[in-house]
């Protein structure tokens, strides 16, 4: 079996679990059930079995086309979920979360943009796959902390405006959904921090040139980090809490969707800015380690 | 001039007025008596008994064929110094076995927003207590109020509300839940010891809640309060320190006006650092200012929102009490039809205290006219007992055995009307059929005049 078999697949799973989830906002029979379980649990199985099989098919460990870019992303949501699942059984977040992720993996069978293969190496980094995966995972769990800040700022809202209707009562606390944000950052923002940090070697020594930073997708990768650390700062010293903290993870989960857009795989390839003046051999290889990015062309 | 009196009610409830309405027209626990007493003084009912509540002012009075609704309405206004036209809108008036109907829905929880909740039992039973103890509560009222006690009762029993019961202090616990992840860490702060706070609090407790802090402006009462839930009792004074540390706030005061204001909410917030913080204000008239809730970390609940929870899904619950209402309806019916007949104890009760009226008065005549010092006039007020006793001897016994035998409705007709003893017949009660009726009258016209003694009525029932 291709990869995109198992991929189209694990895109069938998420939406028979995003379709639970949205059923479960209405029947608590279906909310409590054990199928979005199953469901999750099968759709990350079936994208990891496929991005291994991809790995073996192609002899690569690092992705730098749209499809590649897109199932890694949708991976690393599906883990942030089943992780949030299983730590706090938070199952109506899987009513914002698994739609995308599923969504993801549609979009990716239709990608055909091709990736830019990284310089040899860089390639032969063992950082290199340490970036990928932290970079990834720190989206995956910002982006999960942006759900569950969606969801705490509609719950407020339905609490301040007294709605009491059947979404009211299908969603968790107002604590537990900041908590839950609270912890996909904090994990997100440890990983992204490696990410940027490994990103930033692998630029400085493979070939990124004196500029690498200036980039837009690396002035987006740092902006976001910079939001995540001040929001992290406020959470410890009290001052940003409640509705303001969620607003804060959505702006930084724009940032984010910022640097996917930046980081060009959906894009045809342009000249970037100081690829003509730099040598042919170090182009290549600045190509490859740009920085952490959505689209990781390590 | 008819001699049948009227069974009226006149009120408002959660279903025809806000919460900013109905705490304009509620009347305060102490109130009530003075109240009572207007409506059976000038206001001229015979019998009046008032259900204030969180969730409804209502108004049972029973009076002449001639007393109406605007009566209960002007009293209504001039009471609590509202314009009539204010709350013309939101009232609704019944009269005969739509208003005993009525009452038993109220009691029953049928009325309430929160089918099968219990707090209204209580309070109804409450409102006909302070009836009978100011004396304004008669046969009537006594047999209506204690009808409705009874078929809440069974419904709650047999038709399965129970089963399927929300309340307000479920629906407390629902919303606090949906701020706080877990209610094991949470501080509770009670303000004011009334029992729908009682209820909330166990709610609270039984959902986790440990810290629990009492603070009532009677201290003994907070006391009371605290040990029985398992708290602590603290002074009224230190309620913005307590507010400060609080996760939930329960205020259920009778007090008239805010006793949490805007500004100490605002305060208490600051200490907190954003925490929210969670107030149920049950009380009507309303004790926590509302601007209060524009805070957001701050959710202001009153009554008509917990009642809005508590009233989603209620489906089940309407279908049990749908299933009930035409016994409702038949026992309303019913009730005013035996309230026509005299019954045997109804009717030995009017009889002695006829006949003690009619001693009392001929001794009195005797002291005034001096017809003795104090010894003889003792040998004249044991004779007379005595008297009474033998005079009513039989006619007692009579009614006792006819009860026994299952004839009491008869005799007891037969006793009230040879010595002329009157019950007001509330408006809608059926005939008795002629069999069971005594033998006629000597006379059309001696019927006639039986029907035209009101102001008999009025005064047997009270003695009653």
């Amino acid at each position: 079996m291709a990869a995109q078999h198992f991929f189209l697949l694990s895109a069938l799973a998420y939406a028979v679990g995003a379709g639970v989830a949205l059923g479960g906002l209405r029947w608590s029979s279906l909310r409590e059930g054990p199928w979005q379980h199953l469901a999750v649990i099968a759709a990350v199985l079936l994208q990891t079995i496929g991005i291994g099989v991809h790995c073996a098919n192609s002899s690569t460990h690092f992705f730098t086309s749209a499809a590649e870019t897109l199932w890694l992303f949708s991976w690393a949501l599906g883990i942030g979920y089943l992780a949030l699942l299983a730590g706090l059984g938070m199952r109506s977040l899987g009513a914002l979360i698994l739609p995308i992720a599923a969504a993801l993996l549609a979009a990716s069978h239709f990608t055909t943009q091709p990736g830019e293969p990284p310089a040899a190496a860089a390639a032969a980094h063992p950082l290199l796959p340490v970036h990928i995966l932290s970079a990834f995972m720190g989206y995956g769990l910002f982006l999960t902390a942006c759900a569950a800040s969606v969801l705490y700022l509609e719950e407020h809202r339905l609490l301040k405006r007294k709605m009491f209707g059947v979404l009211f009562r299908s969603l968790p606390s107002l604590q537990k959904l900041d908590r839950a944000a609270l912890l996909c950052t904090w994990a997100g923002f440890a990983l992204f921090t490696l990410a940027v940090g490994t990103g930033a070697f692998l630029a400085k020594h493979y070939g990124g040139g004196e500029t690498w930073y200036l980039e837009p997708k690396i002035l987006a990768t740092q902006a976001t980090w910079l939001v995540f650390l001040v929001l992290l700062v406020g959470r410890l010293s009290g001052r940003l809490v409640g509705r303001a903290s969620a607003k804060t993870v959505l702006f930084g989960a724009v940032l984010v969707v910022a640097t996917f857009l930046l980081a060009h795989p959906f894009r045809e390839a342009a000249p970037r800015q100081g690829a003509a003046s730099a040598p042919a051999d170090a182009r290549g290889a600045r190509t490859s380690v740009e920085a952490p990015e959505l689209g990781c062309r390590s | 001039m008819s001699a049948a009196p009227a069974f009226l009610l006149v009120g408002l409830s959660h279903k025809t007025a806000h919460v900013a309405l109905r705490e304009r027209l509620a009347f305060r626990v102490e109130d009530i008596p003075h109240a009572l007493g207007q409506l059976t003084g000038p206001a001229g009912f015979h019998e009046a008994a008032i259900l204030s509540t969180c969730n409804r002012v209502e108004i049972y009075a029973a009076g002449g064929a001639a007393a109406d609704a605007s009566g209960l309405r002007k009293f209504l206004a001039s009471f609590h110094g509202v314009n009539e036209a204010e709350f013309a809108g939101a009232l609704y008036e019944r009269r005969g076995a739509e208003a005993v109907e009525h009452l038993f829905e109220v009691a029953a929880s049928l009325d309430s927003q929160i089918l099968g909740e219990t707090e209204i039992l209580g309070q109804a039973r409450e409102a006909y207590r302070i009836a009978a103890e100011a004396g304004a509560a008669g046969p009537v009222l006594r047999q209506i109020f204690e009808r409705s006690f009874f078929l809440a009762k069974e419904l709650r029993g047999e038709g399965g509300l129970s089963g399927v019961q929300a309340s307000v202090s479920s629906a407390a616990v629902e919303l606090a839940e949906k701020i706080f992840e877990d209610l094991r860490g949470a501080r509770a702060l009670v303000l004011g010891t009334g029992e729908m706070a009682q209820g909330i609090v166990r709610s609270l407790r039984a959902a986790g809640v440990s810290d629990l802090v009492v603070a009532s402006r009677t201290l003994e009462r907070a006391e009371a309060f605290a040990k029985a839930e398992g708290g602590r009792c603290a002074p009224f004074e230190k309620l913005p320190e307590h507010l400060a540390q609080a996760d939930i706030v329960l205020v259920s005061t009778a007090a008239p006006h805010y006793i949490l204001t805007a500004e100490h909410v605002e305060r208490a917030q600051h200490a907190r650092h954003g925490k929210p913080l969670f107030i149920i204000d049950i009380s009507v008239p309303r004790n926590v200012e509302p601007e209060a809730n524009k805070r957001t970390d701050t959710f202001l609940y009153d009554i008509d929102d917990l009642e809005a929870v508590a009233g989603e899904g209620r489906e089940q619950r309407e279908k049990i009490a749908g299933s009930w209402r035409p016994k409702l309806v038949e026992e309303a019916r019913s009730i005013l039809n035996e309230l026509a007949e005299p019954l045997p104890g109804e009717t030995a009760r009017m009889l002695v205290a006829h006949v003690s009226e009619m001693r009392r008065a001929e001794i009195e005549a005797l002291c005034s006219a001096g017809i003795g010092d104090a010894e003889a006039m003792e040998r004249i007020e044991r004779a007379f007992d005595r008297f009474q006793s033998k005079l009513l001897h039989g006619a007692l016994a009579t009614l006792k055995e006819s009860a026994r035998d299952g004839d009491g409705a008869t005799a007891a007709q037969w006793v009230a009307r040879l010595f002329r003893l009157h019950a007001p017949q509330p408006e809608g009660a059926v005939k008795p059929d002629a069999a069971s009726s005594p033998p006629a009258p000597a006379s059309k016209e001696d019927l006639k005049e039986k029907s035209r003694e009101p102001a008999g009525a009025k005064a047997d029932s009270k003695e009653s």
